[in-house]
């Protein structure tokens, strides 16, 4: 704002305050003003609303200091007047916020602080149109860096690009048309709230990063350590190679967990030959236990451990006894019902 | 307590007493209130006083041009005014020796 277009403004406004007074009063107590008010912006520190308040308030202090009538309605004028009043007050103490607080930090006044932080914002405005870029683009989940395509590369020459053109358009913001500034300042709010939320998510990412070893324990096979094949008759299968669909081997569970095997990896190295189960003598499902009957000991069902050659013995679940291709003759009495 | 609500009572005094030596301008009565340890006073307390000084006949005032900046607008006391300054300073100085004494007897600190 032009200094003397503000000493007139304020000016025009404290007579407006005194509207209601006869033109000779008026005049008399408006006569040093002029010379006071360039005397305060001589002054040069603020202006003249945060040196000397509202011209309202001006006006009214003037009136009781003189003597003279005290206006009917503290706030006679036009609504006009009233919204221009209000806005002055705001910005009446927000100047005063402004010099209280700057010591606080160091600076005589806070706004102080603030303009030498403005090239700080340009980079940030530039990141920040840079994200927005990759959101745009179709990035509904970005991380840190401006990710075009997933090309880092396309990412540090957009954000390269970004930052530039911030700070280009920062240097030149003071020779820009108003209209334009108002747009800039618009579009920084925008991209401040547009940054809020996606730090916000950013920061939900970055804690998910402890999440992650839950998420891989959902797998219901972690703490599976050995395969046991049973065919359909029961009998358990030795030497079963799994593979995917793609024909690699799957390795599951651990095949040194078996001491007794350790030779049988010995002689199974390379890895690959190694079949399931590891440890054939811990089936899990050696006899299928039934309700009322006592479970033998092991010696008496199947006699020896089993072994490679030698199918472990079952009770099979047929009442019949059909021998088949499992079922081994053994002395072992057979299920009853 | 507020200092603008004692300054209120004696503005009047305070400005009638910063001429007493020599004429001022506006702005320059008010630094030298400021100057005197009256930091709260109002610029607009000052002229308006100054303009109700005036129309009580207390002061005189006359324009000084001024090669840089506005002319200024000086006022000085004339007679009526050193009167005034005469009385209203000593109706101040017993009330201010009255109060003192009045605290004093209670204990109140300075």
């Amino acid at each position: 704002m032009n200094v003397t277009n503000e000493q007139e403004e304020y000016l025009e406004a404290v007579r407006r305050a005194l509207a209601d007074l006869d033109p000779t009063s008026r005049g008399e107590l408006l006569e040093d003003l002029p010379e006071h008010l360039a005397e305060v912006a001589a002054e040069g520190e603020g202006t003249l609303v945060e040196r000397l308040g509202p011209p309202e308030a001006y006006a009214a202090e003037l009136r009781t200091a003189a003597g003279v009538g005290v206006a009917t309605a503290k706030w006679s004028g036009r609504f006009d007047d009233r919204v221009a009043a209000g806005f002055r007050s705001v910005r009446g103490s927000l100047g005063v916020a402004d010099r209280k607080v700057g010591p606080v930090i160091g600076y005589s006044r806070f706004s102080e602080f603030l303009r030498l932080l403005r090239p700080a914002w340009w980079l940030l405005r530039g990141y920040l149109v840079a994200m927005a870029i990759t959101v745009l683009a179709g990035n509904s989940q970005p991380g840190l860096l401006p990710r075009l395509g997933g090309s880092t590369l396309a990412a540090t020459l957009l954000l390269a690009v970004c930052l530039l053109a911030s700070i280009w358009l920062g240097r030149r913001e003071p020779k820009l048309p108003p209209l334009a500034r108002s747009g800039l300042a618009l579009g920084g709010v925008f991209l401040v709230l547009f940054g809020m939320v996606g730090f916000d998510k950013a920061d939900n990412y970055g804690g998910g990063f402890s999440d992650q070893p839950q998420t891989i324990s959902n797998n219901p096979y972690e703490f599976v350590q050995d395969i046991y094949a049973y065919d359909e008759n029961g009998k358990p299968l030795t030497n079963v190679y799994l593979f995917d669909q793609d024909g690699n081997p799957i390795r599951i569970g651990d095949p040194y967990r078996c001491q007794e095997s350790y030779e049988f990896y010995e002689r199974a190295v390379p890895d690959v030959a190694v079949g399931y189960p590891y440890c054939p003598n811990q089936q899990p499902y050696q006899v299928a236990p039934r309700p009322g009957q006592v479970r033998p000991p092991d010696g008496q069902l199947g006699g020896p451990e089993p072994t490679d050659s030698a199918p472990q013995p079952t009770t099979t679940p047929e009442p019949t006894t059909t021998p088949g291709p499992t079922t081994t003759p053994t002395p072992t009495p057979t299920a009853t019902n | 307590m507020d200092t603008t609500q004692l300054l209120k009572g004696v503005l009047d005094l305070a400005v009638l007493a910063v001429l007493k030596d020599e004429d001022g301008y506006g702005y320059d009565i008010l630094r030298r209130l400021r100057t005197a340890g009256l930091e709260e006073v109002g610029d607009a307390s000052v002229y308006g006083t100054l303009r109700r000084l005036f129309q009580a006949g207390l002061l005189t005032t006359y324009v000084v041009p001024s090669e840089e900046g506005p002319h200024r607008k000086y006022y000085g006391l004339n007679a009526a005014g050193r009167d005034q300054l005469q009385r209203a300073g000593k109706t101040w100085r017993t009330f201010a020796s009255t109060m003192d004494g009045l605290l004093d007897e209670r204990g109140v600190a300075a």
